[in-house]
């Protein structure tokens, strides 16, 4: 299972090497999928591998070098009731998350998701919402 | 009524006094693109109220000269959906050759051949399936958005010896339902109408049967490339709809992923409404009162003053030099001839960078030396062959004022400035 977790780093955290520690202690496989930071804090969005238990160890970690974590959980939707299944978003989606089935339904696969938000314009009917903390 | 304005979406009215005709395409003018006149029509096929504001002259005979009201689609006598273009036979697929993604009535198109999209319903693709106009004709009953409509007319740009064949539709917009009739957005590009239709196809001879069996693989289209702005866009390859529905193609070399631009899902659950529908008796087949002409031709807009190229316009030879060139040797050579972008050449002639007047004037004092430590790598371009209205959209959008022009091995043919434009555009107002 991929979990997506946003880490708040304050101030005082932002010159710490706080990522790779945590990936040496746990072995986890963290993917980053978007950063900001600045001179006054840091964000960094990230895909975690693994099961739950292991998701909550690696929250714990975090935590205990100062990071604030969020868990993010159905940030991405698609609208049944809105989308036509037309397929215009599955080409541009850089992961597969987006696919067309055997019956020819548009399918969000969310853990394959990083949200990237291309598909979010292009989607014809606008069904296709992501909502950021 | 002179003017009238459905949720801020400008209809036609110079068709009789209290008529209006709205077209899907037409953008509200207070949302832009966010919102047309598609999406009114959906609107007002979901029963939403709608807002209306018109205004007059005012004549004796109505004298009123401004209104400001909402209906719902109960509200009014007549509600008529009248398509002049529908139900394309089968359409070009598009991909995009340049290095950045392009808004296109075919969709979003990323860069460097990055995917492909395509149009069409092909294996129920009605007029595919009678390329002969057999059956399809004036007059022919069809499922139009979930009721029951009729063909009107060829489409505009009916070209069937192209096997690009369009029809003309109209029906009872009251009677439609809003599972296929829906407004949507074209990113970047407009609003347009997703417009669910099913035609009966009566298997009435050999040959129809044998044209209304075609199997997707039997459908050939051809990719072309919309990265070219141009009207004649180069084609890279023919393809047929089973590959385009597999959901990846090659292209150059690579595998491609595919998009449709259009629900195949709806379209069978529309082949098995009408199914449906003629089995119990609900509808019934019609032969055409009149055959849809095979022979019309379909030929680009006349233009009375030419649309310049850029090689009609650019300056040239343009003034280039080497990436190991002295900045302050450059500085003194664009001084001297008075002008501001500097290409910069590999030893061939071809294209490694740019370096601008401003690009000069920051570099002073930075102690950099050579020409290649301050030029932009990422350069837009130009190519002879582009329309100057194509070149100068690029200057706009990147907010530069010019763009070296190149052929396709990239050797540097000239440049193209906003004063080549300012010129040209001095001449058309004499």
């Amino acid at each position: 299972m991929n979990t997506k977790i946003l880490l708040k780093y304050a101030e005082e955290a932002l010159n710490k090497p706080i990522l790779a520690e945590v990936i040496r202690k746990s072995s986890a496989e963290i993917n980053i999928l978007h950063a900001e930071i600045n001179a006054r804090k840091g964000e960094i969005l990230v895909g975690v591998e693994g099961p739950p238990a292991e998701i909550e160890k690696i929250i714990k970690l975090f935590e205990k070098k100062g990071v604030e974590v969020e868990k993010l959980e159905h940030i991405v939707a698609l609208d049944r009731d809105i989308c036509t299944d037309c397929g215009a978003c599955v080409s541009l989606c850089p992961t597969g998350a987006l696919s067309i089935t055997e019956d020819y339904s548009v399918k969000l696969d969310e853990d394959k998701c990083i949200l990237c938000e291309v598909c979010v314009p292009a989607c014809p009917v606008r069904a296709i919402k992501v909502k950021r903390p | 009524m002179q003017r009238i304005w459905l949720n801020d979406v400008e209809a036609y009215t110079g068709v009789a006094a209290v008529d209006a005709y709205i077209g899907a395409t037409q953008l509200s003018e207070t949302r832009g693109m966010d919102y047309g006149g598609s999406h009114v029509i959906e609107d007002l096929v979901r029963g939403k109220e709608v807002k209306i504001r018109a205004t007059a002259y005012g004549t004796d005979c109505y004298p009123r000269k401004e209104i400001e009201t909402t209906i719902t689609i109960n509200d009014i006598n007549q509600a008529v959906l009248c398509n002049p273009r529908n139900a394309y036979q089968r359409y070009s697929a598009a991909t995009n050759s340049r290095d950045e993604t392009i808004y296109t009535y075919m969709g979003t198109l990323l860069p460097n051949y990055g995917n492909v999209t395509f149009s069409g319903a092909g294996v129920l693709s009605p007029l595919y399936k009678d390329p002969n106009y057999e059956t399809i004709g004036v007059g022919t009953r069809i499922f139009l958005g979930g009721a029951q409509g009729y063909i009107a007319w060829e489409g505009t740009q009916h070209n069937p010896g192209k096997a690009l064949g369009t029809i003309m539709v109209i029906g009872d917009l009251k009677e439609m339902n809003s599972r296929y009739l829906r407004g949507c957005i074209i990113d970047r590009y407009g609003t347009s109408l997703y417009v669910g239709l099913g035609i009966p196809i009566p298997i009435l001879n050999e040959r129809i049967a044998r044209t209304a069996a075609v199997s997707e693989d039997q459908i050939k289209t051809q990719l072309l490339d919309y990265g070219v702005p141009r009207r004649d866009r180069p084609a890279l390859r023919d393809v047929t709809y089973a590959e385009l529905r597999s959901g990846k193609i090659e292209v150059k070399g690579k595998e491609v992923p595919v998009s449709p631009l259009s629900s195949f899902k709806v379209a069978r659950e529309i082949a098995e409404k009408l199914k449906k529908w003629i089995e119990k008796g609900e509808f019934y087949l019609s032969s055409p009162v009149e055959l849809l002409p095979r022979d019309t031709q379909f030929k680009p807009m006349k233009q009375v003053i030419g649309a310049p190229l850029v090689k009609d316009v650019m300056t040239k030879p343009a003034i280039t030099a080497a990436p190991e060139d002295r900045i302050t040797r450059a500085a003194k050579l664009l001084a001297e001839r008075a002008f501001n972008h500097l290409p910069i050449v590999d030893k061939q002639g071809k294209l490694l960078g740019i370096v601008t007047s401003w690009d000069l004037a920051v570099a002073l004092g930075t102690g950099k030396r050579k020409l290649s430590e301050i030029m932009t790598k990422k350069v837009v371009v130009a190519s002879e062959d582009e329309p100057v209205d194509s070149a100068a959209r690029k200057l706009e959008q990147h907010n530069i004022s010019g763009l070296p022009v190149i052929d396709a091995d990239r050797l540097v043919k000239g440049i193209l400035t906003s004063e080549d434009i300012s010129r040209l555009i001095g001449r058309r107002a004499r």
